[in-house]
């Protein structure tokens, strides 16, 4: 749309002669204008909007796809609350979610601090680092993963050299939800780009000033490239926590298609995949859907309430 | 944008933006026409039927040549086969038949008789019988019972099989254990346990997950995992049979469940992590292919010296209720269940066959389907096959969580008497579904 924004402003002249003719011709415009993005209207209503307004009714109702639902009020809610299983899913997700997200960040933020400077081949490095990014949510990246993870496997020998012999992370209950966390973490090539570009921003001269002012690796970072970037943090934790709550694929996998073992791995999506698709509860499912969808919606929130804090923005310079 | 150009031109090139958009919709429209409509007669007279069922590549193999088979001899109906893994099977058949567009036959166990029927999906294939289009004689055993609930046939038995017990032969030879009809859990234990001193492996790969063994040993005492509409058992019962079987995990004489889970979709047994496991026979003929040492089977420990419970159960083919073909589909059922040439291309890759035609058809020339059928015809010697309970809705389910919850037990991740409560508060919900 921003070429609509470019485009020179037509001659009052002009539009004063023919209003009429204008503003049929500019509802023509929009006429197929609409008819081009009718596809996409068209797969939104049908494939998003439709089905999330049809699964906020489901919530409500007792509904196993043969039957009509039967709207129970907010039983499927209070249900869920007292549900064990749904508890332990809740817990297993904001592990995951409290745990990946921060060691991600750190992660990508100090390769990117090491690829911004300048050297030989770095543009290699760079698509080295953001490979796994690309890779990394397929299948069979996950199939690798649980052999890397698994008893005897590379990742259990190396342990045994230092004695950490926990005899494979896979089969462990204590132990395979970190195998997804390390799977989270070896993706950080998407969040890394995005700090490349916000470290690229940081004028040069306040680390110059800084330097004359004595002030040491630390200390620039901390008061320089911290506040700087922030905006571009605030955007990183946000994207990647909202990434965390769903994630599902890796789980389902790893755990080969149990997201086991001992419901170790019941990430959310998980559980809500289990009580619709293989259970046919599809009303609790719905149920469980729209809570994630307030409990990511209230995350969000809090997440802007709290820049107001750390976010540095350079309106006030300008 | 370009608001002062060319009227003309601008017109042109409107004119060409709405055909363009138009013909989009058609196409879309189109797209959906072909993708809905499509009805499975043709102007000749010739039907298309759908049939769908799960397992592995061997199994796909022989269902297309005995496809072939059908498809010469009746020339005016075409076979469209769909197959995929067993759980992948349920959740695709469930959408389609919530769509009302589930297969017109399809492969089905007793586990989702009363499940589909209860949500008037199958059909009662007695009316085809009674029809003359389907002949529901010579079932071998009074195996067509597997595929009768409530009065109803909703399934046509292709094989039966029954529970066994598979044991590595070099392990126990090694160890000297020699399995005997009629031995005890006891005697089986301690056949475990000298293994466990003399080969330092552990005995079983964790039979006390497994919901069949339980239903078995609780029909050994005068019960059954299922009534028609419950759980047949209490939850005491299950607190015990759990408490004993996590007792035999920290013992070592069941493997380690951590190792188990980390061989998987391997079995324990083959791996070489346990010398004996609990599944149906003709399940026993994969381990040959995934393992390194000779397996052959052994009979169910039991509790008085003499009943192990045991019964025929069945992989069958049902019929959707909604077909528009239902005498080609009962002609196509006849023919995979009778056939003498279907029966010698399916072997016992589904159990022994379940017709006389077809059992006596084919002559097993292999080692495991040799075992298999020395199995089978000891256990019917023995007289010790009982009756198949038809199982509850939601019995499925319950299945899957008799596995996970154990699987939690077994972990030492839920304490047996909260596991047992769990499971029966599940298969509250799912008997309820």
């Amino acid at each position: 749309m921003t070429l609509v924004k470019e485009a020179p402003a037509p001659p009052a002249g002009k539009r004063a002669a023919a209003p009429a003719a204008g503003r049929r011709g500019r509802r023509r415009e929009n006429l197929a204008g609409y008819l081009f993005m009718s596809p996409w209207i068209a797969g939104f209503v049908l494939l998003t909007a439709g089905p999330m307004i049809a699964s906020l009714y489901y919530a409500f109702t007792s509904y196993n796809l043969f039957t009509p639902p039967k709207w129970v009020g907010l039983d499927n809610f209070t249900t869920m609350f007292q549900d064990p299983r749904w508890q332990k899913s809740v817990e297993v997700t904001l592990k995951y979610v409290v745990v990946a997200t921060p060691l991600k960040l750190l992660l990508a933020l100090g390769v990117a601090m090491l690829l911004a400077q300048k050297r030989r081949g770095q543009g290699l490095y760079r698509a080295a680092f953001y490979l796994p990014s690309l890779i990394g949510a397929s299948v069979s990246v996950g199939f690798v993963w649980r052999a890397l993870f698994s008893d005897d496997a590379i990742v259990d020998r190396s342990q045994k050299v230092f004695g950490l012999d926990v005899g494979g992370w896979i089969g462990n209950p204590d132990y395979v939800l970190y195998a997804l966390v390390a799977l989270s973490i070896w993706q950080f090539g998407a969040p890394m780009v995005i700090f490349l570009a916000g470290l690229k921003q940081v004028p040069r001269e306040l680390y110059e000033a800084a330097e004359v002012d004595g002030a040491g690796p630390l200390r620039r970072f901390w008061n320089i490239t911290l506040p700087m970037i922030s905006p571009v943090l605030f955007f990183n934790v946000l994207l990647e926590s909202i990434h965390a709550f769903q994630v599902f694929g890796s789980a389902y996998v790893v755990s080969d298609t149990r997201c086991g073992p001992a419901d170790a791995t019941l990430v959310y999506t998980c559980y809500l995949y289990q009580k619709g698709f293989k259970e046919a509860q599809m009303g609790f499912a719905s149920a469980m859907a729209w809570t994630l969808v307030i409990a990511v919606a209230l995350v969000t929130a809090v997440l802007f309430w709290s820049q107001k804090k750390w976010v540095h923005y350079e309106e006030a310079a300008k | 944008m370009q608001q002062g150009g060319n009227a003309r031109t601008g017109i042109e090139r409107r004119t060409i933006l709405k055909a363009a958009g138009a013909s989009l919709a058609v196409a879309g429209l189109g797209a959906t026409a072909t993708a809905c409509g499509g009805g499975s007669g043709s102007a000749d007279g010739t039907v298309t039927i759908r049939y769908a069922w799960w397992g592995g590549e061997p199994r796909a193999i022989a269902i297309k040549k005995s496809i072939a088979l059908f498809e010469k001899k009746y020339p005016k109906i075409k076979i469209k086969p769909e197959f995929t893994d067993y759980e992948a099977f349920w959740e695709k058949f469930q959408t389609q038949a919530s769509g009302g567009n589930p297969p017109d036959v399809f492969q089905n166990a007793v586990a989702f008789l009363r499940k589909y029927d209860k949500r008037g999906v199958l059909m009662d294939l007695k009316t085809q019988a009674d029809a003359g289009n389907l002949s529901l004689d010579n079932f071998r055993n009074g195996v067509l019972a597997a595929g009768q609930a409530d009065g109803k046939q909703l399934g046509v038995p292709v094989g039966a099989n029954t529970m066994s017990l598979v044991i590595d032969l070099k392990a126990f030879r090694k160890a000297g254990v020699q399995p005997e009809f009629g031995w005890t859990w006891d005697e089986y234990f301690e056949a475990l346990q000298t293994i466990q001193d003399k080969l330092k492996i552990a005995g079983d790969t964790g039979y006390f997950t497994i919901m069949y063994l339980y239903d078995l040993y609780l029909r050994q005492n005068g019960k059954a995992f299922f009534t028609d509409s419950a759980l047949g058992f209490t939850e005491d019962d299950l607190t015990r049979w759990w408490e004993d079987g996590y007792k035999r995990v920290r013992s070592g004489l069941v493997a380690d469940p951590k190792k188990i889970e980390q061989v998987k979709p391997k079995s324990g047994l083959s791996a070489g992590l346990a010398a004996s496991e609990f599944t149906w026979d003709n399940f026993s003929i994969r381990y040959e292919g995934e393992g390194e040492s000779d397996y052959g089977l052994a009979p169910i420990p039991t509790t008085d010296g003499k009943d192990t419970g045991q019964y025929l159960g069945s992989l069958m083919l049902s019929a959707f209720t909604g077909t528009q073909h239902p005498k080609e589909v009962a002609q196509f059922i006849d023919f995979m269940v009778h056939d003498p040439e279907v029966g010698k291309i399916m072997g016992y890759d589904r159990g022994i066959l379940a017709t006389t035609e077809q059992y006596e058809a084919y002559a097993p020339s292999d080692g495991p389907d040799k075992g298999v059928k020395a199995y089978e015809e000891e256990v019917a010697a023995a007289g010790v096959l009982g009756k198949i309970t038809p199982h509850p809705s939601g019995a499925d389910v319950i299945e899957a969580a008799f596995l996970r919850i154990g699987g939690e037990v077994a972990q030492g991740k839920a304490k047996p008497a909260d596991a047992a409560r769990t499971l029966f508060s599940e298969a509250k919900a799912a008997f309820a579904g």
